[in-house]
């Protein structure tokens, strides 16, 4: 049995500074093999360099080019002896004077490549990542914290669902107003042309004084007459600087990569921090005049002959942008009224059962929902254009199990205006909620950021609250305040725990490459059939 | 006189089925009786053939019914092939059970069984297995557990060696190589004497003639089908003179056809669709080069024989290929699409050229791989598991030094050199598999320790018949 330790891998990458030991027989072999290990009458790495071996004589195919230290292994017959002179090649069409399972030292698993594509992960973009999870735990614990709240009747069903649906109501209006943008960015990369010889010659007069008083919105509005509805929207959602961010971006439209203009516009709408204000106002002046010349340049060139097809373009966006969201109404409309009509019959519906087995179902559908939810953060299909992720097809089972559960556990509560408002609630945390979430971290790291403390101080006050003496008679507030400094705590040290683990558990990590692995092929005309 | 032995060849592949691993049993069984052994075949039922059947040779083939789930590959039941197969086992006097190809559920229990009943076992792996993907684990385990307990195992190629220790964790000098071979009688280039309807390969080529490239493949992603769509125009662009032929089928094969009718080249890309094996060389005797775009391939018996056939081979240089053939009959590429062009445009500028003796592949491939010589290594292998020849020359170590050599056995390998048959041996060998494995495994290896007590109070020994051989043939005296 006979390790073979002397194996050359050819490429160890220099991913991790501690190199790994050489692949040796001994750290695969089942234990009982390991006995014999020491046994003289085996092959060892060490006979490759044994001085009795006997002299090398230049067979045909030894070329001398190979200097490699060749295991010899001595025979007592003569004629073999005689015979183990050419080198060993790892041919099949050569006569080889070797065995047949003769395991040549120096080229046995030569070509083995152990970890070649491993990135080592880095710790703070770790914990960042897993925020995401972090996010959604949070959220259901807040959710649970509403049902227990409810079903102890220390907080009103109204205001939960009432307060739920307020902060879905700006949800969706921020959300609004970044589709919008978007929207015009894609916009603007296609109706590139028209748009800076259109818009750009306008906006460099109005440009220096919009900058210096970045709340003169009617002025804008004269200014931009296909945008008037949306600036209006984002001058209804209480951002004073938002129309000029958007016309902002109109600017900057021109460039291919929407994402630099969202860190622009974020650095520009943040009022706070005036260093953030100034470098972006120097580069948007600058994009301007590069716009003026390219405007000046297109409206004499014939590619001007374009115009009629983009003079479609942004005015047919509002009135698709407007129709979208007559149609969000109505079907919030129609959900409401539905959920309104489903709540007796929810109610009575699992009375017959008792109460544990819905506490035990509505955990494991909660698990369930946790641990199949789409953490990729699916980013709209518009905005990732012709790379779309795949959809996990366990996505929706994760909502369609907390739906569940939320049903189970509304129909513990004893009243219609309960059950109802628990309902809706659910459908807010658990259907749109993710959709937001996933749109603010796509948006701005900030937002995400924002967002996760929020998450994770509601939920630790909220479990704090309510593990608090329901017969309290004030405000709890000092338990509350207990449970969120201990909620951050914990998803402190479970989220650095975890990362640390994570990355601690890589040096695990083995895989095996080799000439055996089906070939990558290289094809560069690809035309028609990569759909596979 | 040397020992003969009754053999009993596992697979859940035989014919009629075609492929690869059907004719490399049948060839090495043919081949075995020849040099006087017994061969039976042991195969699950195909469609119409069920039981017992001679091939014309002597051959007994024995089709078990067995649930097929998956290209012919049966159900895995861990014991329920146990019974008919030990009784298949007396009746014929087994003493080696020959198990092929890693994915023949029938070959894993054959061998469980077979150890389990005290015989020896040899396994031939024909393919290759990556280590990434979930199918792969789960195979991989599979084979390290039969593959704990076997006596020998035979490997295709070098790479598929070094695939197969990794995979089961083998000792590496229980693994021998012993290639496929080609029968080159039915693979010789296009004599005189044949009068073909197309012109034979003219010699010497001038820039006018028109070469011809083969392509015998199934049209899957694996045998590089979207390297070939890829290269096919840029090929024939570079180079007036030359046309495609193109057989084989495969879900690829619509994305030729688009190829063809993108670019017009229906005049210069003759596709023919599936062929039978037998016609395979009258298509590769119409070519000058064989074109093998390969991404993974354990031994590539296609390109010996469109060697043997004298075509100058063009293949992609993965798995066991590069060792197969020789470097003037082969112009390596890397799986690229711009090398696969390049490559295939050195062979053409080559055989224009007249620098490639195409005439001479013939004779050097029939030195090189011919059935014969694999019975003979393979009849090596099961000399060296049952002690036929020592230890020390089976497994080449150095026997001097007589204190130490009485005690070079082991608790695993018994002095001989041999696998041991203890049950606590085997369950020793199984039991380091892993973890969890290796406790399920040892449990496995202990119920069917129990079944075959079992079946030898319930079916004894003397109960069965044990039917007569099919007359041997005169051992041939071995020339190696």
């Amino acid at each position: 049995m006979a390790p073979p330790s002397g194996l050359h891998q050819s490429a160890i990458p220099s991913d991790f500074e501690k190199p790994f030991p050489a692949l040796v027989r001994s750290s695969t072999v089942p234990a009982s093999l390991k006995s014999h290990r020491a046994d003289p009458s085996h092959l060892a790495p060490e006979d490759a360099y044994t001085p009795t071996s006997p002299p090398r004589q230049a067979g045909i195919f030894d070329t001398g080019l190979d200097s490699r230290p060749r295991h010899i292994r001595r025979n007592d017959t003569s004629r073999s002896r005689s015979r183990r002179r050419k080198r060993f090649q790892k041919l099949l069409w050569v006569k080889q004077s070797y065995p047949d399972n003769y395991t040549d030292q120096a080229t046995f698993l030569e070509n083995l490549q152990r970890n070649p594509r491993v990135q080592p992960y880095d710790f703070w973009p770790l914990v960042a990542d897993s925020t995401v999870i972090l996010q959604h735990v949070c959220s259901v614990i807040i959710f649970i914290v509403c049902f227990v709240g409810i079903f102890q009747e220390r907080v009103s069903p109204v205001s939960v669902v009432g307060w739920g649906s307020f902060a879905t109501f700006l949800g969706w209006l921020l959300w609004d107003w970044w589709m919008t943008q978007e929207d015009q960015i894609s916009a603007g990369e296609s109706g590139d042309l028209t748009r800076s010889m259109r818009d750009g010659r306008i906006y460099r007069e109005y440009r220096p004084p919009r900058r210096q008083d970045s709340t003169s919105g009617p002025g804008l509005h004269q200014a931009l007459p296909n945008n008037i509805s949306t600036a209006s929207i984002s001058s209804t959602s209480n951002l004073p600087s938002a129309a000029s961010s958007t016309t902002n971006l109109l600017q900057y439209s021109h460039r291919p990569n929407p994402i630099p203009h969202q860190h622009h516009e974020n650095a520009s709408q943040n009022p706070a921090p005036p260093k953030l204000l100034t470098p972006g106002h120097s580069h948007s002046r600058s994009v301007s005049s590069v716009h003026s010349v390219t405007s000046q340049n297109s409206a004499n060139s014939p590619t001007s002959t374009r115009g009629p097809n983009h003079d479609l373009d942004p005015d047919s966006l509002p009135n698709t942008r407007a129709y979208l969201r007559v149609s969000t109404i109505k079907s919030a409309i129609l959900i409401y009224f539905t959920l309104l009509g489903l709540s007796p019959i929810l109610k009575s519906l699992t009375r017959s059962t008792s109460s544990d087995s819905i506490w035990a179902m509505s955990f494991w559908l909660l698990a369930i929902n946790i641990f199949f939810f789409d953490y990729s953060g699916g980013t709209p299909s518009h905005i990732s254009g012709p790379h779309k992720t795949k959809k996990m097809p366990v996505a929706s089972l994760s909502t369609n199990a907390a739906l569940m559960a939320s049903t189970v556990l509304a129909s513990r509560l004893p009243s219609t205006g309960q059950v109802f408002s628990l309902t809706l609630f659910s459908i807010e945390v658990f259907g749109l909620f993710p959709v937001f979430r996933s749109y603010a971290r796509h948006r701005s790291w900030r937002y995400h950021f924002l967002l996760t403390v929020l998450l994770v101080l509601g939920a630790g006050g909220g479990v704090g609250i309510i593990l608090g003496d329901a017969s309290a008679t004030s405000w709890p507030w000092k338990r509350g305040l207990a449970g969120m400094v201990i909620g951050c705590l914990i998803s402190a040290v479970a989220i650095g725990g975890c990362s640390w683990w994570l990355i601690g558990m890589q040096k695990y990590k083995n895989e095996i490459y080799g000439p055996w692995d089906p070939a990558r092929p290289i094809i560069i005309s690809r035309r028609h059939w990569d759909d596979d | 006189m040397a020992p003969t032995y009754n053999i009993a060849m596992v697979s859940d592949f035989f014919y009629p089925q075609p492929g690869g691993v059907e004719s490399h049993i049948y060839q090495l069984s043919t081949k075995l009786m020849d040099r006087g052994h017994k061969v039976i075949i042991i195969t699950h039922a195909y469609e119409g053939r069920t039981g017992v059947r001679y091939l014309t040779n002597g051959l007994k083939v024995y089709h078990v019914p067995f649930l097929v789930i998956f290209r012919s590959a049966t159900f895995p039941t861990v014991f329920s092939f146990f019974p008919i197969f030990r009784n298949i086992v007396l009746r014929e006097r087994i003493d080696i059970v020959h198990g092929h190809a890693s994915l023949s559920n029938f070959c894993h229990e054959a061998i469980l069984h077979a150890r389990t009943m005290g015989l020896r076992t040899v396994f031939t792996d024909h393919s290759l297995f990556g280590f990434a993907d979930a199918a792969s684990i789960l195979t991989n385990k599979l084979l390290k557990f039969t593959l704990s307990d076997v006596d020998h195992v035979i490997c295709v190629s070098h790479t598929c060696k070094e695939n197969t220790v990794l995979r089961a964790s083998l000792d590496p000098l229980m693994v021998s190589v012993i290639p496929n071979a080609v029968v080159a009688e039915n693979f010789k280039p296009l004599s005189p004497s044949e009068n073909p309807s197309y012109p034979p390969p003219a010699r010497p080529l001038t820039p006018h003639n028109i070469i011809t490239i083969v392509v015998i493949s199934r049209l899957f992603y694996n045998k590089g089908t979207d390297l070939l769509t890829a290269a096919i125009p840029r090929i024939l662009e570079n180079h007036p003179n030359t046309r495609f032929i193109i057989a084989g089928s495969g879900p690829k094969s619509i994305d030729l056809e688009q190829m063809i009718e993108q670019n017009v080249l229906q005049d210069r890309v003759e596709m023919l669709g599936p062929i039978r094996h037998e016609e395979v060389r009258d298509v590769m005797v119409r070519g000058h080069i064989y074109l093998h775009p390969s991404l993974t391939e354990a031994f590539g018996t296609v390109i010996v024989e469109a060697a043997s056939c004298g075509l100058y081979v063009v293949c992609t240089q993965v798995g066991g290929i590069p060792e197969v053939l020789p470097s003037h009959m082969t112009v390596f590429a890397k799986p690229e699409e711009d090398d696969l062009v390049a490559a295939t445009g050195r062979a053409i500028a080559s055989m224009r050229a007249n620098k490639v003796r195409t005439e001479l592949f013939h004779e050097q491939v029939r030195e090189m791989y011919s059935w014969e010589n694999v019975a003979v290594r393979t009849e090596r292998v099961y000399n060296g598991i049952c002690g036929a020849i020592s230890e020390g020359e089976f497994y080449g170590y150095y026997e001097g030094g007589g204190a130490n050599n009485s005690n070079s056995w082991s608790a695993t390998r018994g002095r001989s050199g041999v696998q041991s048959f203890a049950l606590i041996d085997r369950l020793k060998r199984y039991y380091g598999c892993g973890i969890w494995a290796g406790k399920l495994f040892c449990l496995c290896v202990i119920v069917d320790y129990l079944l075959f007590l079992f079946l030898e109070l319930w079916f004894p020994r003397e109960g069965i018949d044990v039917c007569p051989d099919w007359p041997r043939k005169k051992r041939k005296d071995s020339r190696e």
